[in-house]
């Protein structure tokens, strides 16, 4: 047993450092690199930090993605806050009615959460052209709610599958009507559940990049086709492309690490019910 | 409406008890509950039923035509070499993206289980969870510069450590770019795959196998191999599952690092999807890619819907 253990620990530990070496190698370089003068740069001594911190490159970083960062808030804050908001209400109907029609619809909901991006797309593009919706923020924003609304209702309605039945019960036994129970009821207790919802659909929103690259005007381009485009024209100035990405990933990974708890139950329960 | 339901919750409770059947909706409750999530859901797959009318028509160039041209597309389609090489490379995907992400992540997730160094737990979460945060054109924006082979932070590395035979020519190599594409999404979704994995380690039952298996002598590795995997089959459905699926979709990584090249090496199906509709303006033959992923992303699911269905209405 006593060598067993000790060859557990030494697993673990072998592990640890290749775990640690493969996921903080490539963000230790990016950050350190992303400081550094074009000069320094070319010096190609990636694994040490620079003397001289170029925070400007930040500012400059800043300046180039600044319009696709407001435009990408504007979208992804939108459909986060509707889908959650509909995902709610459509996924209390799918944890609360049993009938053969809440059977048909999980299925649908099922099936679309899964849906291959490609196989909407051109419709979608049609669509958004010929209404001129793709001009606005409101095209996007659209499109990712129809792509968006059945993951939300599942995410909810798992979590709505944990909340007791007694409480709507004796709602019920009061009087109140469903609609009642649900606003008066359920919502005021699962605001946590909506957290995880919101900010999975965020992370994903804020991420997508097929029907943003296709579907993105000049005066709606996001945050990654934009750092697509940046890292198009900065060939080989890595210092430029990974202050770009770092400003990409800031908000999302801001999130993960404030709210990795509800993160971690979105994910969970988007997995093991859905 | 919030008024009117103040007013009746304020309302003195009558001892009257309405039994409803729990299937039945009323008006109300359809406009409420199911309708908004119907009419997204009907426009997804009108949208889909769209895509299928597209695959059979003549459609080619920018203007639409809806004219019924058969299996026009479909059979030129199966003859197109970069189709074909397509095929492969998605196989690729599914095997190399699937079968190794889960080993690892089995092993990691118990190595956190067996829980030796205090503290640990959380350190690794947090370390391989973080790229779940991040965009695949992030991720690939700072992969495709690690594998650069001039400049690159690896073979730089290499060089540095006086390792310089081990320098490799990365995605620049068209007989092995997909399998260097693959790595990313691994690195990409390992963290995500141990915390399923992990969660379905902590059924009360499974524990207490584990601890009796303990008692009994078991070394950890047959507790693993002959306890736990067998145990948590539902749980390995579900991550094979939403790895296949992401592994079929995968459309960034490819964009973004390699453009499907060298010539059209590391192209996938996704890929060239968005290639024949959007720059070589074969708009039919794009529909048809399309629906050819979805057939092969529904035949994916299909496991995965019946038993999430069989959970949700048990």
């Amino acid at each position: 047993m006593k060598a067993q253990n000790r060859t557990i620990a030494i697993l673990v530990i072998l592990t640890l450092i290749m775990l640690s070496v493969a996921y903080i190698l490539p963000i230790y370089v990016v950050v350190v690199t992303s400081l550094k003068s074009t000069p320094e740069l070319a010096e190609r001594r990636y694994l040490f930090p620079s003397t001289d911190l170029q925070f400007k490159n930040y500012a400059e970083a800043l300046r180039l993605v600044f319009p696709s960062l407001v435009n990408s808030s504007i979208i992804t804050f939108t459909v986060t806050a509707l889908s959650a908001l509909i995902g709610g209400l459509g996924g209390f109907y799918l944890s609360r009615f049993r009938s053969l029609f809440s059977r048909v619809l999980f299925v649908l909901v099922g099936i679309a959460l899964y849906l291959p991006y490609q196989v909407i797309l051109i419709p979608l593009v049609q669509i958004m052209a010929r209404t001129g919706l793709a001009l606005t923020h409101f095209g996007l924003i659209a499109s990712y709610m129809i792509l968006n609304v059945p993951l939300a209702s599942v995410l909810m309605g798992t979590f709505f599958m944990a909340i007791p039945r007694e409480l709507e019960e004796a709602a019920e036994v009061d009087g109140a009507s469903r609609v009642q129970i649900f606003f008066r009821v359920i919502t005021p207790i699962a605001l946590p559940a909506y957290a995880s919802t919101a900010i999975i659909i965020f992370t994903q929103v804020w991420n997508e990049f097929l029907l943003a690259l296709t579907l993105s005007t000049p005066r709606t381009t996001t945050i990654q086709v934009k750092l697509a485009e940046v890292k198009g024209s900065f060939v080989a100035v890595y210092n430029m492309q990974m202050a770009a990405a770092l400003m990409a990933l800031l908000i999302p990974l801001v999130f993960f690490l404030a709210l990795g708890q509800y993160f971690i139950r979105g994910i969970l329960a988007g997995a093991l019910k859905g | 409406m919030a008024t009117s339901s103040k007013a009746e919750l304020n309302r003195i409770p009558k001892p009257r008890l309405r039994q409803k059947k729990r299937g039945r909706l009323t008006l109300v409750e359809f406009l409420v509950f199911v309708l908004p999530l119907l009419v997204f859901l009907l426009l997804l797959y009108g949208m889909l039923g769209w895509t299928f009318v597209v695959s059979f028509s003549d459609w080619q160039g920018t203007a639409p035509s809806y004219g019924f041209a058969g299996l026009k597309w479909y059979q030129l389609m199966f003859t197109l070499p970069r189709f074909q090489a397509d095929v492969v490379n998605n196989l690729r995907w599914l095997v190399l993206g699937v079968i190794p992400t889960v080993v690892i992540a089995l092993f990691i997730a118990y190595l956190l289980e067996l829980g030796t160094i205090p503290g640990v737990e959380t350190y690794v979460r947090t370390l391989i969870l973080y790229p779940v945060a991040m965009s695949f054109i992030v991720t690939g924006t700072i992969w495709s510069w690690m594998y650069q082979p001039q400049r690159g932070v690896f073979n730089t590395i290499l060089r540095g450590l006086g390792l310089g035979f081990l320098e490799g020519r990365y995605t620049t190599d068209p007989s092995n770019a997909t399998y260097w594409l693959v790595i990313i999404f691994i690195w990409q979704y390992l963290g995500f795959s141990v915390i399923i994995l992990q969660s379905s380690f902590r059924t009360t039952e499974l524990q207490e196998m584990i601890e009796a298996a303990i008692v009994d002598g078991a070394s950890r590795l047959r507790i693993l191999i002959q306890v736990i995997v067998p145990n948590i089959r539902g749980g390995i459905l579900i991550l094979v599952s939403l790895l296949l699926i992401s592994s079929l979709k995968v459309f960034d990584i490819v964009y973004i690092v390699t453009f499907g090249g060298p010539g059209f090496a590391s192209d996938v199906l996704a890929f060239y999807m968005f290639i024949a509709t959007f720059q070589q303006h074969l708009v039919a033959l794009g529909a048809g890619i399309g629906v050819i992923i979805f057939a092969l992303a529904f035949i994916i699911v299909i496991p995965y819907t019946i038993y999430a269905f069989r959970n949700w209405f048990e």
